[in-house]
């Protein structure tokens, strides 16, 4: 197991004093069958008034906290510690059709746990676009890991990491497109196009390692949050595909939680109530391992 | 010659079923009770009775809420122009009744209860176990595709998801009833419902005894129960406010309606703010926290911090956290708008034996299926009744004693080629139930909600005291045209009276009445400068009169009745005074309305910090007039010939001109006039009695930075004014304007800035 810390920083300066603010985190990893969070916390300031945890309807973890004086900036970092495991794709196959196939007849915990995972978002939708996407690669009888694995390749290989180009509000079609976009849009791409051919697909918060291991390149999205996606493969569970970095399974990849689509997970939700003015946001992300 | 109506007229289509007529072509017994309530079926008699309904509806404010005012030119006083609302558009409501005999309303009425019970047990579901999901009844892969199903609603217990439910029904041609569409969110129409039947109880109040038609008034006292019900358990006095997005909602007129009806604030998102998981109304006197709200604002809309990027940043942050933890109850509760997705429709009758082990009692109505018809007076063509299809809506309340159907409903007229949905005609019925045995409701007392009579939302005081600006800058704006228009259709040569001396006074006093400074534009010739200022004066009288109505309409609950039509009125003046070129008869009928308005104010508004505040905007508006009037007409030492017509108009622009002739019976002597626009305290129209009034009312609202300002404009106000004259200007007199003027000008600023700054909307933070 190894062990990896994480630092994440999120500053608003305001030009004027707000009155109110309030804000949703989604910055406290959680425990998965992989990752063991030794540590975590957040500290914010101004120091809120109001605090309170809790679990969503997924499991991750959410912070409410709200401010009720006048502040000028909001500052919230949080620091984690987790130990991963490596994950290992299993050994054997079974076809992706079984797959979908149990999903779509699904009844009990696996309907209320997995199946929702099957749903088309406004941020993941099924366009026909999708379909270009996956046509060839789910083909009868073709075993799931293998096709997801080409699917993960197909989207590396196919777009192009342009921080310039995509923001949270650029759809899905322009992504498609234009071939290019960043980890958040590639792991919505990811989404749509297993869930149109009827698997569960999750999409993925969470943060990867910083720092190059000897002789390799930085990975891209190292500066800020990072989104993957995770299939469910029938007997084998969920299983973890970064498509921006083309890695399955992901290797220093630390879990926040995971949604239907980023509006599901994201990292911080805020609001303030204050006069109109300019505000300005600064984010810095640190991963690294411990050893 | 008005054609004769009678039955004969009316044809039913062929092969389907008719609400008046039998297969056989005899007429049905609520039809003929319809008829027997509107009496005479006289076309000319039928006109009149919808003219009628048109006015009463008009009073009721459905007319100045939902006119269509030529609005693209208007700004508002935030800089928002007012083409960018949504429009809303006016109803006109039947003479004829929709009448529905009780046995077959209590077959209606027995299917929305379990319709509704229905779609609560399916929010319980969806919330909490998801046994639907798990037995395969629901697709997951379905309800989390819906965008009105709030994932992050799960483990949501609100004590009751719906208080307040509302169902479309039409009669399908094979004469069965079918449901149409459900209401969950928010649902509308049960404040059309009680101002349709207020309306028709004035039109056809004998016609309405006749049939015995169960009244409906009460459903307004049973949906406060319901609401004082839904409250947190540990509060026994409850207080309960209506939450709108603003006038720009489809469905406004109802919000305010309702509120009034309610007896409860009606407020915006800004309005409210939650702290310490308690929700809270910014009073003018601070923070008074609130319990439940009636919220006509959608889930979509409600919570910036629940909806993201996509609602932009309108509603109350923290609002459904609050609700979660119980603090506050939301009727509807925040998640119920799943249950009235037509995605669901398909799996209803599945979902109804699994939840309730039931069969629907209603089954949903086949795209593109042929309706029943009845007789709609459209008041057009030669067929004066037209056989179309009304949707009827009903509404459902879950309260202390149960789920209860209102004895009524809105009946909705559909146009040719219009989806059951969506009618377009934008023509109502009232629906009266006939034959009810049922016993007449039992007046329930409910626990008072503390008492909200002294506070007031600072958004609603502060529109309050805009709309006494408009009012005043309007009337002021209306006056200067009106007087000076006279003096120079009386005398068309007065322009080159003393040089030109009278014609510049003028356009200065019009000037100042648009609040603007002496246009300087020599290049014109002076008879076409003042026209052109003539002009400029009425449309920004027009340009008032348009923000009085709109802000008017956001404060609609703190304004009589009568007061709504006289707004009705002042918006269609609106109108003319846009498109006249010579509105001289208009400019007058203007005038008689912003005195009805004013009159109606002063008579028929509470004395509490509404009208202070109301009356404060009216008061500094004016003493700022009367000042500014002074200081066009009379500050440039004009010539002797000239003097003479001016003081005539400055007085007249004051509404002095009788005051003065009655006191001095002589030619006007400048003293003599200043003394009784400047001085006279018994002159209503004067500075004097203005700084009076103001000092009242910063002495009842106890605000010391208020009293002083007034201190110092009544200080200024006393001082003496001498017959100096420097470069042609009565430079005594400028000094006094001055030094009055600038006290009222901060008073005016520190009102906004003391009382009404708080609310703002919230702003969405940056995301990553």
């Amino acid at each position: 197991m190894r062990t990896f810390r994480v630092m994440h920083r999120t500053e608003y300066t305001y030009g004027t004093a707000m009155s109110d603010g309030f804000t949703v985190a989604r910055l406290l990893p959680r425990n998965t069958p992989l990752q063991t969070v030794r540590h975590a916390a957040i500290d914010v300031s101004p120091i809120p008034d109001e605090w309170e945890e809790s679990l969503d309807p997924f499991g991750n973890r959410v912070v409410h906290f709200a401010v009720h004086h006048p502040h000028f900036s909001l500052t919230v970092v949080s620091h984690a510690e987790v130990g991963l495991d490596t994950g290992e794709l299993p050994t054997g196959e079974v076809p992706w059709q079984h797959v979908a196939a149990t999903a779509a007849a699904a009844r009990g915990d696996l309907a209320a746990d997995v199946a929702p995972f099957l749903a088309h978002t406004a941020q993941t939708p099924p366009l026909a676009a999708v379909g270009d996407l996956t046509g060839d690669i789910f083909t009868e009888g073709r075993g799931v890991i293998g096709a997801v694995q080409h699917l993960c390749n197909r989207i590396f290989t196919g777009f192009q990491f342009d921080a310039s180009f995509s923001d949270l509000s650029t759809p899905m079609h322009a992504v498609l497109a234009e071939r290019r976009g960043v980890c958040q849009d590639f792991a919505h791409v990811s989404c749509a196009a297993l869930r149109s051919v009827g698997l569960p697909a999750r999409y993925v918060s969470g943060y990867i390692e910083t720092v190059p291991l000897p002789g390799e390149p930085k990975l891209v999205g190292v500066d800020a949050s990072h989104a993957w996606c995770s299939v469910w493969a029938g007997e084998f569970g969920w299983i973890d595909f970064d498509p921006t970095n083309n890695q399955m399974p992901p290797l220093r990849h630390v879990t926040l939680g995971w949604g239907r689509d980023y509006d599901d997970v994201a990292p911080v939700r805020g609001v303030v109530i204050g006069p109109p003015s300019g505000q300005s946001l600064h984010v810095a992300v640190d991963v690294s391992e411990v050893f | 010659m008005t054609p004769a109506m009678d039955l004969h007229q009316y044809r039913a289509p062929q092969g389907g079923y008719d609400e008046a007529f039998d297969a056989a072509g005899e007429a049905r017994p609520c039809w003929s009770v319809a008829k027997q309530a509107v009496g005479s079926m006289e076309t000319s008699a039928l006109l009149e009775r919808q003219r009628d309904a048109d006015r009463l509806l008009d009073a009721e404010g459905a007319g100045h809420l939902v006119h269509e005012l030529a609005f693209e030119r208007a700004i508002d006083r935030h800089g928002v122009s007012a083409s960018a609302r949504v429009e809303s558009r006016p109803w006109r409501l039947d003479p004829l009744p929709f009448v529905i005999d009780a046995a077959e309303f209590a077959v209606l009425s027995n299917a929305a209860i379990q319709r509704m019970r229905l779609l609560e047990a399916l929010l319980v579901d969806c919330a909490g176990e998801r046994q639907l999901v798990r037995d395969g009844v629901l697709p997951a892969a379905l309800l989390y595709s819906l965008p009105s199903f709030r994932a992050h609603t799960a483990g949501f217990a609100p004590p009751r998801w719906l208080v307040h439910y509302a169902v479309d029904v039409v009669r399908a041609a094979d004469g069965r009833w079918r449901i149409v569409h459900d209401l969950t969110d928010a649902p509308s129409g049960l404040g059309y419902s009680l101002l349709n039947r207020a309306v028709l109880a004035r039109l056809l109040p004998d016609g309405l005894r006749a049939a015995g038609a169960a009244p409906i008034s009460a459903h307004a006292d049973r949906l406060r129960r319901s609401l004082t019900a839904s409250a947190p358990a540990d509060r026994p006095s409850p207080r309960a406010v209506v939450l709108s997005s603003g006038p720009a909602h489809p469905t406004y007129v109802e919000h305010s309606y309702l509120a009034t009806r309610l007896g409860y604030h009606l407020v915006e998102g800004a309005d409210l703010v939650m702290r310490e998981g308690r929700l809270w109304l910014r009073a003018l006197d601070g923070l008074e926290p609130i319990d439940v709200v009636y919220r006509r604002v959608e889930d979509a809309l409600l919570d910036p911090l629940e909806h993201g990027h996509q609602g932009g940043g309108s509603g109350v942050p923290g609002i459904v956290w609050g609700a979660r933890s119980g603090h506050l109850a939301l009727a509807n509760a925040y998640g119920s708008g799943l249950a009235e997705a037509r995605e669901l429709r398909p799996y209803m009758g599945a979902i109804a034996e699994r939840l309730l082990g039931d069969r629907l009692q209603l089954e949903q109505l086949e795209a593109g299926a042929a309706l029943a018809t009845m007789p709609v007076f459209t008041g057009l063509g030669d067929r004066v009744l037209e056989p179309r299809a009304v949707v009827l809506r009903l509404q459902v309340l879950n309260g202390p004693d149960g789920h209860f159907v209102m004895l009524g409903g809105a009946g909705r007229v559909l146009a040719d080629g219009d989806a059951p949905e969506w009618p377009t005609a934008h023509l109502a019925k009232d629906v009266w139930v006939v034959g009810t045995t049922a016993p007449r409701p039992v007046a329930v007392m409910a626990p008072p909600q503390v008492d909200f009579g002294p506070s007031v939302p600072k958004r609603a005081a502060d529109a309050l005291y805009w709309l006494g600006r408009s009012a005043e800058r309007a009337e002021v704006a209306v006056r200067a045209a009106r007087v000076v228009g006279v003096q120079l259709d009386q005398d068309p040569m007065l322009t080159s009276v003393g040089d030109g001396g009278w014609a510049l006074g003028a356009g200065a006093l019009l000037a100042a009445a648009r609040n603007e400074p002496v246009p300087v534009t020599p290049e014109l010739p002076l008879n076409a400068r003042l026209t052109a200022s003539l002009q400029a004066t009425v449309s920004v009288a027009a340009q008032q009169l348009a923000s009085l109505v709109q802000e008017a309409s956001s404060v609609r609950e703190y304004l009589s009745k009568t007061t709504g039509r006289v707004l009705g009125r002042l918006a269609m003046a609106h109108n003319l005074l846009l498109d006249d070129d010579a509105p001289s008869d208009e400019l007058d009928s203007v005038l008689v309305d912003l005195a009805a308005l004013a009159g109606l104010v002063m008579e028929s508004t509470v004395r509490g910090p509404a009208w202070r505040f109301l009356d404060l905007g009216r008061r500094i508006e004016r003493a700022l007039a009367v000042l500014g009037s002074v200081e066009g007409a009379l500050g440039a030492d004009a010539p002797p010939m000239a003097l003479q017509p001016l003081a005539d108009a400055v007085l007249a622009a004051n509404e002095s001109l009788v005051a003065y002739r009655r006191r001095y019976r002589s030619d006007v002597d400048l003293d003599a006039l200043l003394d009784l626009l400047l001085r006279d305290d018994s002159n209503p129209r004067g500075l004097a009695f203005q700084l009076d009034r103001l000092r009242e009312h910063v002495a009842a609202l106890a605000w010391s930075q208020g009293v002083q300002l007034v201190q110092q404009a009544s200080a200024a106000a006393i001082a003496e004014i001498d017959d100096a004259v420097v470069s042609g200007r009565r430079v005594s007199l400028d000094g006094y304007v001055l030094a009055v003027r600038g006290p009222l000008l901060a008073l005016a600023d520190a009102i906004g800035q003391h009382w009404f700054a708080d609310p703002v909307n919230p702003t969405m933070m940056g995301g990553f």
